[in-house]
């Protein structure tokens, strides 16, 4: 047995395919993305060494850390999501009827591209004819809100756009975790007398810990890069009240013609999703070990 | 069991087929071009951001000066590239660092091609500029496009930003066209006290806001107060660009602005004025088909849609026909391009042919010098390009003349200002900064 | 084993009752009646993404911005449907986009399931290393590669040969569907895989034969997910393909972005049939997450 699955040859055979279009496709940009960090490059012409140029501007530039602390507030807001989206997908895998359907319908949306959510959630927002301010007009609310224009409400707003548009995502994940596990162990559970939120808390909570746990890591790591829809609805406004790191990265790259220093901004964002992956490996390590 | 094996080895012999297939055609296609090289046809890649669906006008024109150039010189092949315009700026930057830029392609004048020219990616056209194509342009209008005494491309749009205005909002409320400041704030307030939304304003894109600064900034200052700021001879500290910035809060404070506009993009913001749900809309002159020729909106309403000069300011500086505008894109020949002799002799054809079907056609306002006494142009057009002819002067949008680094921080402060989170004080301050550390 | 298969094979709508805290019939009822309100009320929303995009493909632009989003277009413009079918190469566009995704899913989640097999169930000293470098994948901003790879492709001479992107979309996505099978490989049951080899039954064969059909929900899942991923991306596609034949779907949504005008009416209905395929095919993926636990059936 042991024998058999510890062959080189065939763990090659079945690795080095993917690491090498990993090692090529990616390995290879975050290396020169590394690279141009230390130059100060407009992304056309010459190249000129800077050393660490980049990064002590970096580490002086307010708005960047403002972009940095909403990376991070998004992270947290996706973390705590993912208590609700666990939720849907337990009585969605549970047994009512009609549960197939439902779980179809509630995926819909995930299919749509971030150009449509982004126009969406911008006639959500409209401050006049948006369905939220139509509603508030309707229901008499003196004092609308201006969402997207108010710089102490636009994080919030977009943030509750991203969480609807991973919803799908994260639903969908979970909801084939639960339904691969066995049947048999939830009935004998439910014959030993135990209550639906006992064997959900339980049993299938536990049993689907890896997947929880790898889920925890795709919303770290994916709201930290996050880019698509506060783009295209605020472009990081005003005034950088919605910036994020990865718009701030582009900004820079590709409008300021600041390729250097947009690449130092994006190796540090490598490194920052490095340094919390770990920690988060760290920190459930615990419970990994026990499977083997 | 059976089956499930049999599938299987389909679905892999598939991905095989296909990945052989989706890699052996693109050799194909390529070693036919090559044989037509043999054939001594020379191949122009062309980039541009016209597409058929959005541009349909500009689209057409293209290809039609294309084809007319391809007949004349039948060993010419010039093969196309559309890409939408933020789209096309990345690509540009993208290729650009492998300089791989296209042989002919569009540029921006002033501070988005500076880059370029520096990176030594565009090459100088001045010697078809002085071989008769510099008579063709609006006098003036190639210097957006030069550095260092060179010109590097050839503008193919000249804009300026007229007030544009409803005319049955303001007979409703028996306001007149404004001509100082002073009674234009009367018919903001006016409007005001009769909830109508004065002025249209999507500042989500924030060169859109830019536009208002500039001309108070003109107003109360004078032609040259803004430009010198940039440019390092003068200085933003200047007393007349902390009042215009003054002036911008007072109108803000008025709430002479569409509700949320700091949220709004351009696209929303002007669908309030072609909704008459507001009375006044400052944009440049490309939006005239709109309020002409677009069958899409209704006759009624751009029959009711004048303009009129951006007020001046008692003891302000300005004059009234001080516009804010300037040349759009240009086209560049690139300077690694191995056939830069034929690229250069196709934008000289190209912007020969160009001017007349532009306005005529897709409503372009072009940068070649156009008589209004023979085409056929609808008024709003005759009297924007005389306006245009009458120019004193023709200040290039803030954002466009600055470098890429201090337009963001100018538009990022644009925003503020508008929101009231920055004072005018600040505003100025943060400008000069800006420029200073730019200009070591 | 048996009894397992035998288990799961109960039909999913057995009358169990799902809340049973409240004993009495009337407690149940309601609770049922409120979880359901919920539920429907959830749905709805939902679906409201659906009928909005219908309607906004259906308005022009005074419409898109001046109507309520929910408000049914007054006069009904079926022209932008035939505007976005008779301008520009859409059908070419739809093609590739087609076999893309395909080709780019299948080799992605084949070569993701592979890497998770070594990983988890084979014994190797580096197989930590080789994880942690999977993941690292996940971390890199996209808009981080694109001159790198732009230059990459262009010495390769894979510049405007999809091929490219095929590549580029295998690489971005392989670091999240290995994640995703990762938590699931880690519940497999390794009896199986003891029995099966106790039988002589080569690793291949084992591989092929016992854990790709045992993990079929979840390949289903991360299929779906790597579909949507590839369908809807532009910014690789803008970049390495610049011949108007080997572009995709996305392309079709910018050709109605203009200089200065922009027809929302036509990307409305761009983006409307853009997604009907994808909807059928996540329709259909989406019952195997099901059907693959009760048919995907544990032969070992």
């Amino acid at each position: 047995m042991d024998k058999v699955m510890s062959d080189k040859k065939v763990i090659a055979l079945y690795v080095l395919p993917a690491l090498l279009i990993i090692l090529t496709l990616v390995y290879s940009p975050i290396v020169m993305t590394g690279y141009y960090g230390l130059m100060k490059w407009d992304g056309i012409g010459e190249m000129e060494f800077v050393g660490l140029a980049n990064y002590t501007r970096l580490l002086s530039d307010s708005m960047f850390w403002q972009s940095v602390y909403h990376s991070f507030l998004l992270a947290l807001f996706s973390v705590i999501s993912l208590a609700a989206y666990l939720l849907v997908a337990l009585i969605l895998a549970g047994k009512i009827k009609g549960a197939n359907v439902l779980r179809k319908i509630y995926l819909i949306p995930m299919l749509l591209s971030s150009v449509a959510i982004a126009q969406l959630w911008l006639r959500i927002y409209h401050p006049t004819n948006g369905v939220i301010n139509s509603l508030l007009t309707f229901l008499g609310v003196e004092d609308i809100p201006l969402w997207l224009a108010d710089p102490n409400i636009v994080l919030f707003a977009i943030f509750i756009a991203i969480l609807w548009q991973y919803a799908g995502f994260y639903i969908l994940i979970y909801y084939a975790a639960l339904k691969n596990i066995p049947e048999s162990l939830i009935e004998a559970a439910r014959i030993d007398g135990a209550t639906p939120w006992q064997i959900a808390y339980k049993i299938k909570i536990p049993l689907i810990s890896n997947v929880i746990k790898v889920t925890i890591v795709l919303a770290v790591v994916g709201s930290l890069k996050y880019f698509d829809l506060i783009y295209v609805m605020t472009n990081g406004g005003p005034n950088g009240a919605s910036e994020v790191m990865a718009s701030y990265m582009y900004k820079q790259a590709f409008r300021s013609f600041d390729f250097g220093y947009g690449s130092a901004i994006g190796f540090f964002l490598l490194l920052i999703c490095l340094v919390i992956t770990w920690l988060i490996r760290k920190l459930t390590a615990s419970k990994e070990e026990i499977q083997y | 069991m059976i089956r499930k094996k049999y599938s299987l080895i389909f679905a892999l012999t598939m991905v095989f087929l296909l990945v052989v297939t989706g890699c052996s055609s693109p050799n194909t296609a390529s070693s036919g071009n090559e044989q037509a090289d043999d054939a001594e046809i020379v191949t122009i890649n062309f980039m541009h951001l016209w597409p058929a669906g959005s541009s349909r006008q500009q689209n057409m024109i293209v290809n039609e000066i294309i084809e007319e150039y391809q007949d004349a010189n039948p060993h010419v092949r010039i093969v196309q590239e559309v890409l939408e315009n933020e789209q096309y700026k990345n690509k540009l930057q993208i290729i650009s660092a492998s300089n791989e830029l296209p042989d002919v392609g569009m540029t921006w004048p002033a501070g988005f091609m500076e880059p370029y020219v520096k990176g030594n990616r565009f090459t100088p056209l001045d010697d078809i500029l002085h071989g008769g194509v510099k008579e063709l342009f609006v006098a003036g209008t190639t210097e957006a496009y030069a550095v260092d005494g060179k010109t590097y491309a050839f503008p193919l749009e000249l804009n300026i930003v007229p007030l544009y205005y409803n005319k049955a909002i303001f007979a409703e409320y028996n306001l007149e066209v404004p001509t100082d400041f002073e009674a234009f704030k009367h018919v903001v307030q006016t409007l005001v006290d009769n909830k109508v939304a004065p002025i249209a304003l999507g500042n989500k894109d924030r060169w859109t806001g830019s536009l208002w600064y500039m001309y108070l900034a003109d107003r109360l200052g004078g032609p040259e107060v803004l430009t010198n700021a940039i440019n390092r001879t003068g200085t933003f500290e200047d007393e007349s660009l902390v009042k215009a910035a003054e002036e911008v809060q007072n109108l803000v404070d008025m709430n002479a602005f569409v509700r949320g506009y700091n949220g709004l993009s351009n696209d929303e913001g002007k669908s309030e004025f072609l909704n008459e749900q507001a009375a006044m809309y400052l944009m440049g002159s490309w939006e005239l088909p709109n309020f002409t020729t677009n069958d899409e909106i209704p006759q009624e309403f751009r029959d009711n849609v004048g303009y009129f000069k951006f007020p001046t300011v008692d003891g302000g500086k300005g004059d009234i026909d001080s516009w804010v505008g300037g040349p759009g894109v240009g086209l560049f020949v690139a300077e690694n391009s191995p056939v830069k002799e034929e690229a250069k002799q196709f934008v000289k054809f190209f912007v020969e042919r160009w001017g007349d079907q532009a306005v005529a056609r897709a409503g372009v306002t072009p940068a070649t010098t156009v008589d209004t006494s023979v085409l056929e142009l609808p008024q709003l057009y005759i009297d924007v390009l005389n306006d245009l002819g009458k120019a004193s002067n023709i200040t290039l949008f803030a954002d466009v003349q600055m470098r890429a680094a201090v337009a963001e921080t100018h538009l990022n402060m644009i925003q503020s200002l508008f929101g009231k989170q920055v004072s005018p004080e600040d505003y100025a301050k943060k400008h000069e900064e800006a420029l200073a550390a730019e200009g070591n | 084993m048996k009894r397992v298969i035998e288990n799961r094979n109960t039909t999913l709508t057995t009358d169990k009752p799902i809340l049973k805290v409240f004993q009495h019939p009337l407690w149940q009822r309601l609770a049922y009646g409120i979880l359901y309100t919920i539920l429907i009320l959830l749905a709805v929303i939902q679906i409201f993404p659906l009928v909005w995009l219908l309607f906004f493909s259906l308005k022009n632009n005074q419409e898109v911005f001046n109507t309520a989003p929910l408000s049914f277009p007054t006069n009904p413009k079926w022209e932008n449907y035939v505007k976005v079918w008779t301008e520009g190469n859409i059908g070419v566009y739809f093609l590739n986009s087609v076999w893309i995704t395909v080709v780019a899913v299948v080799i992605t989640v084949l070569l993701a399931s592979f890497v998770t097999f070594a990983i988890t169930r084979m014994q190797w000293k580096y197989r930590n290393l080789a994880l942690g470098l999977f993941m690292v994948g996940l971390m890199i901003p996209v808009h981080s590669t694109l001159i790198p790879l732009f230059s990459f492709f262009l010495k390769v001479n894979l510049m405007d040969n999809p091929l490219s992107i095929i590549l580029t979309y295998t690489a971005f996505n392989l670091p999240i569907t290995i994640m995703i099978l990762l938590g699931f490989y880690y519940t497999l049951p390794r009896e199986i895989e003891e029995a099966a080899i106790m039988d002589g039954c080569s690793i291949h064969r084992m591989f092929f034969q016992i854990i790709l059909p045992m993990t079929a929900p979840v390949m289903a899942t991360t299929a779906i997910i790597n579909m949507i991923y590839n369908w809807n991306e532009f910014v690789f596609v803008n970049t390495f393909i610049s011949s108007d034949k080997y572009k995709t779907l996305t392309v079709g949504i910018q050709n109605f972005i203009g200089q200065y005008m922009t027809d929302w009416g036509a990307i409305g209905a761009t983006l409307m049939i853009s997604i009907l395929p994808i909807l059928l095919t996540f329709l259909i993926l989406s019952n195997r997450i099901v059907e693959g636990i009760t048919s995907g059936a544990i032969k070992g």
